[in-house]
């Protein structure tokens, strides 16, 4: 990621979370994600699925064109789609689980670091159990585990997710309806 | 003497473990490490108190135990006593509330050169959150 973050100078950071604290302050379920924070420090859109590019547009369904011109006319004219009460109403709120789920993920990123596989996978499966539709952690934790995240277990949770009625994002922007 | 792992929003912190309560540490070193300590009004940082109604459960002066800590702040926590290590966080409810204000949280996190970054270092501008991951 350095290599691909450095290669050309950026004009914003990019930040290392390992332990998904902006996941849990802001109720991102998924990635990529995008919301918007004005100038106040308000929230003015929540987290929403919004690819970067449509390299992945017939697996998710999202246009990313649609973020993008929605953000231009924020940044360049100060438009707003949503009012606050809109912006609350699609907010992803965390259950009790998911919370107590986001910890173990921590536990177990720690013990991985320190070389503690046998207890990094034993939190793993905890924070599963706990959050089994919680991409950011059941996702989040293939490359923990080594299982590659985008092969067999990646379908199978996709499938499990799906069959679980897809929760995730309330917002859907760009989301085809085709 | 046993290192005792504490995780939070902060971060993880390293603590000797000594004998006092369930995950006892040094008052100090826990105020260094969290902002916290605990004050007659009860456990202070900053500007903000919690009254703690058992103070001697909490804090023998110069150790403190973070599971009564993790208690009497209302936080969730998973100790994991086998490998000395503890993370505490937002229970779901307080963290529900917290985003209906629509205030944007401050968190701070490192960059690729190891640099501390804020969400408040970029104030009264327009702010783009993007959350991905490298794989």
């Amino acid at each position: 990621m350095k290599e691909w973050a450095t290669k050309e100078p950026l004009s914003y950071p990019v930040l290392i979370d390992a332990m998904h604290i902006v996941a849990d302050l802001y109720g991102i379920v998924n990635v990529p994600a995008a919301l918007w924070i004005d100038e106040n420090d308000k929230i003015v859109r929540p987290a929403d699925s919004t690819p970067a590019s449509d390299m992945w547009r017939s697996f998710s369904g999202v246009d990313s064109a649609v973020h993008h011109d929605l953000l231009r006319r924020w940044v360049r004219h100060n438009e707003l789609t949503m009012d606050a009460d809109a912006v609350r109403s699609f907010q992803v709120l965390p259950t009790s689980e998911v919370q107590q789920a986001r910890l173990h993920r921590r536990i177990a990123v720690s013990l991985h670091e320190s070389g503690d596989e046998s207890g990094a996978l034993e939190h793993m499966d905890k924070a599963e159990q706990l959050a089994p539709h919680d991409w950011t952690i059941r996702r989040g934790n293939m490359p923990l585990r080594g299982v590659d995240p985008f092969g067999e277990k990646f379908m199978e949770f996709v499938g499990e997710w799906s069959a679980a009625g897809s929760p995730g994002f309330k917002l859907g922007t760009g989301r085809e309806t085709k | 003497m046993t290192q005792l792992t504490v995780i939070d929003e902060s971060g993880s912190h390293s603590f000797g473990q000594v004998g006092f309560g369930e995950l006892g540490v040094s008052s100090d070193d826990f105020a260094r490490a969290t902002g916290w300590s605990l004050k007659p009004e009860g456990l202070c940082k900053g500007e903000i108190c919690v009254p703690v109604r058992d103070t001697a459960a909490m804090s023998n002066g110069a150790q403190i135990d973070v599971a009564e800590f993790a208690r009497v702040t209302g936080r969730n926590m998973v100790i994991d006593a086998s490998r000395n290590v503890m993370a505490m966080g937002e229970q779901a409810s307080i963290r529900a509330a917290s985003m209906a204000t629509l205030d944007a949280p401050n968190f701070t996190l490192p960059d690729i050169n190891g640099n501390l970054v804020s969400l408040r270092d970029f104030a009264n501008r327009k702010k783009l959150i993007l959350a991905w991951s490298s794989w």
